[in-house]
């Protein structure tokens, strides 16, 4: 990694572990010198920029993320092993009781041709609380995800919101040739919001995913891990009271993969009921419901 | 009025963005207008009008499939059907206005002895046909390219069905012949009137057919429940 | 020298160090590591010496400020405090005691 690169990531880091910008400039300053004076590699003298950044959050104080908590919704299935592995980042507060039910599944059934695809499936989500959706490919995560959006019909079953709803798909979703912040203006119009406001809205949610969407650059040009993002500001944007985010990560790098957790908890702590499919269980210790879609039949065998 | 506004902008900002396409289409229908222009002045008329209309279908056909992803975010959003299909026919129809009026100059120079103001209404009936065409087929054909060789197919029957016969009056574009006999040939004024009642009747059919086409693909499902 | 021992001893008294160097003159971080590294107690990486100076100067036992040296680019120029200057004294008292004891033990192996 050259200086540039492991400086700009160190900035990174330190935003992510919430010490103040000011200090967090002069701290990577500072660093820049010594490199410039010694001539070394960054990596040989400070060691990887996560690593520094933690020793350096440490020693000003900046206080310790907090554990994970976990437990299983009663109507929902159990996954596996909600361990306590250890939450990068500080925005993350103790939290209030639960609120009031914002999203109510009741015995969403759907078959694709005769394949019985979701069976009976609950899911009870309040404000304040972040329900996950596991499940193997083919399980039927985002199906259930468009039928809670409403997008598709279920066989059977009832989805209730109280309040209003943001989606956020797991591809497409954005207009190939508009910018940005065309993009903040046209889901703003939506949600009543004068253009100006739903731009700076716009561009304050991308901020907290490191990302600055003020450039005149067309959808279609962003990188994959960019128009995700794009993807998920939008959905966002308006404050929607329940949010089904579908795998919106994908092809985020790991400190954006991390920004976007540090946004989910600052959203729960604001009272938003969330629901978010992934198929990585190292998450499931930071959530508040794991609803596994895996048939039980697979889990048995 | 401001969602229908903001979608109207937003949509003639992505059309004007695609830049090959728009191209293309543009001198289209001068292709069409030289290919008739030595020996036959009067279907040159026929044809660049034709062009028009086909070009702007095309554009409303890209257009209508370009937006089927983002659609329904947009409704949960707040946006309800006809404000999202009633925008993007304003953009469609501003970019067939800003299409047809060079034409136009160019007919108004180039040619005489016709009726000017005939052919002002027949390319004003073939761009208000041509958008609601171009985006009712976005909704039944699942891809571009199908949609393209229906507009291909149509376009063609246009050019060789004898037009006084029944069939070819379900075809779009059939008034652009009757009104274009009256501007041309200066026949009686029954060309126009069934051109202009054709015409007329083709834009609120396609319309409409949009307008329930979005209907049903935006509708709010009995399953979801806002409380 | 045992590296992972080295780096426990200096765990210890590496600010003590620094507080030291601080004493005898103000200075900036990359000159602290070559002075740390010409006493003869091994090089010390920015990513050791760092956080030992943003602790020092969270309790206030040193301060910093940014400014251009002599020749080249500005740099962040430490100095120790009062209370800087009496918790080094108050402790090298008590790190005298503590390794003179540990010298007098370790003494009688060498001399057996």
């Amino acid at each position: 990694m050259n200086h540039d690169g492991w400086l700009h990531a160190l900035t990174g880091e330190l935003h992510r572990r919430g010490l103040d910008p000011n200090l967090s400039r002069h701290v990577v300053a500072e660093a820049a010198a010594h490199l410039r004076d010694s001539g070394e590699a960054p990596l040989r003298v400070f060691g990887p920029p996560e690593t520094y950044a933690a020793a350096v959050a440490e020693s000003v104080g900046v206080p310790r993320p907090q554990t994970g908590r976990a437990w299983p919704d009663a109507s929902a299935g159990v996954a596996g092993s909600a361990g306590t592995g250890r939450a990068a980042g500080s925005a993350r507060t103790v939290r209030s009781s639960p609120g009031p039910i914002r999203l109510d599944v009741r015995g969403i059934s759907k078959r694709y041709r005769r394949r019985p695809v979701l069976s009976g499936v609950d899911l009870t989500v309040r404000a304040g609380e972040i329900a996950a959706v596991v499940g193997a490919n083919g399980a039927g995560k985002s199906t259930f995800l468009r039928i809670c959006a409403g997008l598709i019909s279920p066989d059977r079953g009832q989805v209730r919101v109280h309040g209003s709803l943001g989606y956020c798909p797991q591809s497409g979703g954005t207009n190939d040739y508009l910018y940005p912040d065309e993009h903040f203006v046209l889901v703003g119009a939506g949600r009543g919001l004068p253009r100006a406001t739903a731009r700076a809205a716009g561009r304050e949610h991308a901020a907290a995913l490191d990302w600055d969407p003020s450039g005149r650059t067309q959808a279609r040009h962003l990188s994959g891990g960019t128009r995700q993002k794009l993807n998920l500001v939008m959905a966002a944007l308006g404050e929607p009271d329940v949010l089904l985010l579908d795998e919106p990560y994908q092809g985020f790098d790991r400190g954006t993969y991390l920004d976007f957790w540090q946004q989910l908890w600052r959203w729960r702590s604001a009272g938003k009921a969330i629901v978010v499919v992934t198929h990585l269980l190292n998450q499931l210790d930071r959530v508040d419901t794991v609803l596994d879609l895996t048939p039980t039949r697979e889990v048995s065998a | 009025m401001t969602k229908i506004l903001t979608v109207a902008e937003l949509a003639l900002r992505e059309i004007l963005r695609r830049r090959s396409v728009l191209v293309i289409l543009t001198l289209l229908p001068l292709a069409f207008y030289f290919s008739r222009r030595e020996d036959h002045l009067g279907q040159s008329i026929r044809f660049v009008c034709l062009g028009i209309g086909w070009a702007l279908s095309t554009a409303a056909l890209f257009a209508g499939s370009a937006a089927r992803g983002i659609e329904p975010r947009l409704r949960l959003s707040g946006y309800r059907p006809h404000h999202l299909h009633l925008g993007r026919l304003v953009a469609l129809w501003t970019v067939g206005v800003g299409l047809s009026v060079p034409y136009f100059a160019l007919i108004r120079f180039d040619q005489h002895d016709v009726r000017y103001g005939a052919i002002a209404l027949i390319m004003m009936l073939t761009v208000a046909v041509a958008a609601p065409f171009g985006l009712a087929l976005s909704a039944v054909v699942p891809r571009e390219l199908e949609g393209t060789l229906v507009l291909l197919t149509v376009v063609g029957l246009q050019m060789i069905m004898d037009p006084a016969g029944a069939a070819s009056r379900l075809l779009p574009f059939w008034f652009s012949r009757e009104i274009g006999t009256y501007a041309i040939d200066h026949t009686d004024g029954g060309y126009l009137t069934r051109g202009l009642m054709h015409g007329i009747v083709l834009t609120l059919a396609l319309t409409a057919l949009v307008a329930v086409a979005s209907g049903i693909r935006l509708r709010q499902r009995s399953h979801l429940k806002f409380m | 020298m045992d590296q992972e021992r080295r780096g426990q001893w200096l765990r210890g008294v590496l600010d003590l160090c620094v507080l030291a160097l601080l004493h005898r003159r103000e200075s900036y971080g990359y000159e602290l590591a070559q002075s740390l590294d010409a006493t003869g107690i091994g090089p010390i990486q920015g990513g050791t010496l760092y956080p030992v100076l943003l602790r020092l100067q969270r309790t206030g036992l040193v301060t910093a400020q940014w400014r251009e040296g002599a020749s080249g680019p500005a740099r962040k120029y430490y100095q120790i405090t009062p209370a800087g200057s009496e918790t080094l004294r108050r402790t090298t008292v008590d790190w005298d005691a503590f390794a003179s004891g540990v010298g007098t033990i370790l003494r009688e192996v060498q001399t057996r």
